[in-house]
């Protein structure tokens, strides 16, 4: 009779988390602000870590834990901080150009939603903790990335669009495959770090070059 | 076969620290040409010394070789090898105009051994680190002439295959999760697990991963429609490069997709990969032949003939059938020759004439009658005009 409060919680925090993810994800599409964009991924990472943290402490999964914990300092502290002192700060205009403006990219962060959830609900499985379908989140996620990353014409912002792409297949792997040897997360929680330093690299030298970090005027190879 | 395995494996590594401690000196050049052509060796050894045409696992299950990693472990290992000496030569003064020549050697022989290392690893997941790393590594060298379509072609190339790959490791969980009501929760997701459980894997899970592998690491293939960063970054890239792009990237990402495939098409039988294969083959093939007739860039021109190679091999193995799949994996071979060939030839143009446009290039016969030869050859290979191995497939 003890187990089934711990289980109704435990399932409910989970999708209580599992909401305020999503909720990030379209968040990224109301900023125009870069530091903004870098903030709202952080705060997605933090819902991602605690995810984590939950299956992990509910499967008694230590690897699973330390992944979470790993997951906090690389993707909540290392790589916002990373991205702010390597470029943000170094151009005088914060801006981002927009192809699809706020409203209308948000109706269409919300479409994307709708689709993954819809997607996801042919697929048979069932996800760590997470209601059904369980790859609805993590798609969602991968798809507004994607939106963000086409439709933000700004390097930091490209940078911030494949992060939350990255979360959500992290996302994925946590809720469809949480036994996934801890080796293996790891070396791609590891993999990430070398990216995201060669995203500073060339976003610095795009920066140096135009003195912005907008990719409007990157256009000239075509066809 | 594990010993030369490591061989194969840590001359590149040893060749990528010394050039990094060594920087831009000419022996750094040397001892990468060594440790490429030794990498070419041992790989030699590896497939043809020790019949991997069954499957062996090695080194506990670490590494995993069969006809398919032989076949396209050849491929890579033979283009490193190629491009490291002629890149000794075209890091010389007044030659190549490559500005980033402290790090050169150093990521060469890093990209060397993330080639190599793809078809060799039999964990599903490290084989996605070894292939993204060939993207944050190859990126920096697309850009390492300095100028601004450089820098343009690699953020280009960094972000979309990123975001492919994302995608390829999505595949792979899903993969991965169809395997766990078999396997159980912790297990190791290698070629030969998966492979053993295949028909009890989940037939919907397995559809829905592989399709996901498929745009994922098709983007790095440069399949159509997620081609969009290929004509950029072997155009703009430095030669040798655009040669190891072409050669051997494609082929290491082409690897990654068939064998995930192979494991699909265990699980719930080859018609849907194959009819997956044939339709992006075919729309790479069709859309390839039409931006190459209006290509007037050379380096773009064969880079768009990449795309049409690789359309032209996925459509092969999406026929099915020993004959086919033989050709298709000849096809690897051929190209990987071939396009390096084209693109060192091109690299010397571009030095010479100081232009990458068609129109601004006369008389190559007469003023470097070796380089001449070479590109009509090479050209004459990639076309599949007799005798060349592209015509021995087509007929």
């Amino acid at each position: 009779m003890h187990a089934a409060p711990h289980y109704d919680f435990v399932h409910a925090t989970a999708a209580i988390i599992a909401i305020l993810a999503l909720l990030s994800g379209l968040t990224l599409l109301l900023v125009k602000q870069v530091h903004e964009q870098v903030r709202a991924y952080a705060v997605q990472s933090v819902f991602a870590a605690g995810y984590t943290l939950l299956v992990g402490i509910d499967r008694v999964d230590a690897a699973l834990i330390v992944l979470a914990v790993w997951t906090a300092l690389i993707k909540v502290i290392v790589i916002p901080i990373a991205i702010d002192r390597a470029v943000t700060r170094q151009v005088s205009e914060h801006e981002v150009p927009l192809v699809v403006q706020v409203p209308m990219s948000l109706l269409i962060g919300v479409t994307l939603a709708g689709l993954a959830y819809w997607s996801a609900s042919a697929l048979p499985i069932h996800g760590a903790l997470l209601p059904s379908p369980a790859l609805g989140m993590p798609l969602s996620l991968v798809l507004i990335g994607f939106f963000f990353m086409i439709t933000r014409q700004n390097v930091i912002s490209q940078i911030v669009g494949l992060l939350t792409l990255e979360n959500g297949v992290f996302l994925a792997t946590v809720a469809i495959a949480p036994g996934l040897p801890f080796a293996i997360g790891f070396l791609l929680l590891l993999d990430l770090l070398p990216a995201v330093v060669f995203y500073g690299v060339f976003a610095r030298l795009i920066a140096a070059r135009a003195k912005t970090t907008s990719i409007e005027d990157m256009a000239v190879l075509r066809g | 076969m594990a010993v030369w395995l490591l061989i194969m494996l840590a001359l590149p590594l040893a060749a990528a620290a010394a050039g990094a401690a060594i920087g831009d000196r000419p022996v750094s050049g040397w001892l990468s040409a060594v440790a490429a052509v030794g990498s070419f060796a041992a790989a030699l050894v590896v497939v043809f010394a020790y019949h991997v045409v069954r499957g062996r696992d090695a080194l506990d299950s670490v590494f995993f070789l069969d006809g398919l990693s032989g076949v396209f472990l050849i491929a890579v290992a033979f283009v490193y090898a190629v491009v490291a000496l002629y890149s000794v030569g075209y890091l010389l003064p007044g030659i190549g105009h490559v500005r980033l020549r402290r790090w050169y050697w150093a990521l060469l022989n890093l990209f060397g051994l993330a080639l190599l290392a793809t078809p060799v690893i039999a964990n599903l997941g490290v084989l996605w680190v070894a292939v993204e790393l060939t993207t944050v590594v190859s990126a920096l060298l697309v850009t390492s002439e300095g100028s601004d379509q450089s820098l343009e072609a690699g953020w280009k190339y960094i972000v979309i295959g990123s975001a492919g790959l994302a995608v390829g490791l999505l595949g792979i969980v899903v993969i991965y999760a169809a395997g766990v009501p078999t396997l159980g929760d912790h297990y190791t997701p290698t070629y030969n697990t998966l492979a053993h459980a295949a028909p009890h894997l989940n037939g919907s899970l397995v559809r829905a991963g592989f399709a996901f592998v498929l745009v994922g690491f098709g983007t790095k293939v440069g399949l159509v429609p997620m081609h969009a960063w290929l004509p950029d970054a072997h155009s703009e890239g430095p030669s040798p490069i655009s040669a190891m792009l072409s050669g051997a990237l494609l082929a290491a990402a082409l690897y990654a997709v068939l064998r995930m495939g192979a494991i699909a098409q265990l699980a719930v039988g080859p018609t849907y990969v194959h009819v997956l294969l044939l339709v992006f083959g075919a729309l790479s093939l069709v859309l390839a032949a039409l931006f190459t007739l209006r290509q007037t860039n050379y380096k773009r021109l064969l880079a768009y003939s990449s795309i049409e190679h690789m359309g032209i091999v996925s459509l092969g193995v999406g026929i099915g059938g020993p004959i086919a799949a033989y050709g298709a994996f000849f096809h690897v071979l051929v190209h990987a020759a071939g396009k390096t060939l084209a693109f060192f030839g091109a690299g010397d143009l571009v030095s010479r004439y100081e232009t990458r446009e068609a129109g601004g290039v006369r008389g190559v016969i007469r003023a470097a009658p070796f380089t001449g030869v070479m590109v009509l050859l090479a050209a004459l290979a990639i076309t599949g005009v007799p005798p060349f191995g592209i015509f021995a497939l087509s007929s």
